[in-house]
């Protein structure tokens, strides 16, 4: 799941994945703003095939949220 | 000029007037509308109980429709939305962030919902959440913008949806609008140009500087925040961007911009208030009543559209 997850980000963002892991924080390590957050998750709600409202975009702050969330979810 | 827009929202002219912080209150709102185009009241940060007043003091000035512009942040965004709904204002738009949460209780009360959005991602997920039509924003509006312009944003937003889109950023005059027409919108959002209107309530020199700025007046601070904005520069966006570029941290940077907008905007600071301006202030160089602006619009663009047939 986190290298699917890597995929995604390195791909949608062009962000280079070598050294994210789960407790990584999308805006503290990954550098991602609003907008770039947005891109990933439309990209992962097609991957994973499920939708993900924004309420609980909120609480997702780390690499590692997002896969609890979508096994969750499945 | 009609168009989806104007008969989504059931006004004569798709030319909106954007929800600005501090500057659009029920007088400015009132007027645009009286006039033909829908005015937005900007609830921003101000309780919920003050946008139920601006509300009920809209309708006594006009029975024609007018919108509120929900600021997500704000803390009080659950308590708008609300009031919104109890005081059947029949249009809302949004910002900073996504409205999904409101989107249920607001399609019930057969409000039309429109987004603003910087990008095709967010276009696509807010027409897949119901609303009715959508404002494209590009980066040369004044305030929080996004990355990218208005000429490279309104056509792809468009290619992604279905629904309407409202183009803002850079525009004031018949040509903006009619490029906006080309580019596929539906509809215009402005927001500078309204500023310096004789029923905008704000402070004298916030309306000079606007009209003595030049084309390259503007700068954009916090870049490294995550959180743009574009403002007219002066004392405070010098310091601000020289930190900036230095590596400072948000707390930082954070207090030469806390309270800015109001500073500028109420009290008329021009040196270290938040002077929020678009790219097009350099081209607003003519204060007149909202009524004789848009009238002006409107020939502009008419003129504009229908001369196009002698195109070889």
């Amino acid at each position: 799941m986190l290298e699917k997850l890597k995929t995604l980000i390195s791909e949608n963002l062009e962000i280079n994945t070598d050294n994210v892991t789960e407790s990584s924080s999308f805006k503290e390590d990954l550098g991602i703003d609003s907008l770039d957050l947005f891109e990933l998750v439309m990209a992962m709600e097609e991957e994973f095939d499920i939708e993900i409202p924004s309420d609980d975009l909120e609480n997702m702050s780390t690499v590692g949220d997002v896969i609890e969330y979508i096994e969750s979810h499945k | 000029m009609k168009t989806k827009v104007s008969s989504l929202l059931g006004i004569t002219y798709p030319i909106i007037q954007g929800g600005m912080a501090w500057v659009a209150e029920y007088h400015l709102a009132a007027a645009v509308s009286e006039a033909g185009g829908l005015g937005l009241i900007g609830a921003a940060s101000a309780p919920a109980e003050w946008v139920r007043d601006q509300i009920r003091e809209a309708k006594k000035l006009t029975s024609k429709p007018f919108g509120v512009n929900i600021m997500l942040m704000s803390p009080y965004a659950d308590e708008v939305a609300k009031i919104i709904v109890e005081e059947n204002v029949k249009v809302v738009t949004t910002g900073a962030g996504s409205p999904e949460k409101y989107m249920k209780m607001w399609k019930e009360a057969g409000i039309k919902v429109i987004p603003v959005v910087a990008s095709v991602a967010l276009a696509k997920r807010m027409e897949r959440s119901g609303a009715d039509a959508l404002v494209a924003e590009g980066c040369e509006a004044g305030g929080h913008i996004g990355e990218s312009t208005t000429m490279a944003l309104v056509p792809q937003v468009v290619d992604a949806v279905q629904i309407p889109v409202i183009a803002a950023g850079g525009i004031a005059d018949g040509r903006g609008i009619a490029a906006a027409f080309m580019l596929g919108a539906q509809g215009v959002q402005m927001g500078t140009h309204f500023v310096v209107t004789d029923e905008c309530q704000v402070h004298e020199n916030y309306k000079e500087r606007i009209i003595k700025a030049k084309d390259i007046d503007s700068r954009v601070t916090g870049r490294t925040t995550g959180h743009p904005v574009r403002a007219l520069r002066n004392d405070m966006t010098k310091q601000y961007i020289e930190l900036e570029n230095k590596g400072a941290g948000f707390e930082e940077l954070e207090q030469l911009t806390l309270g800015g907008l109001r500073r500028a905007v109420v009290e008329g600071d021009m040196k270290t208030g938040s002077v929020m301006a678009g790219q097009i202030a350099g081209m607003v160089k003519e204060r007149m009543s909202c009524k004789a602006l848009i009238e002006k619009l409107v020939s502009e663009t008419d003129a504009l559209m229908k001369g196009m047939k002698g195109y070889e």
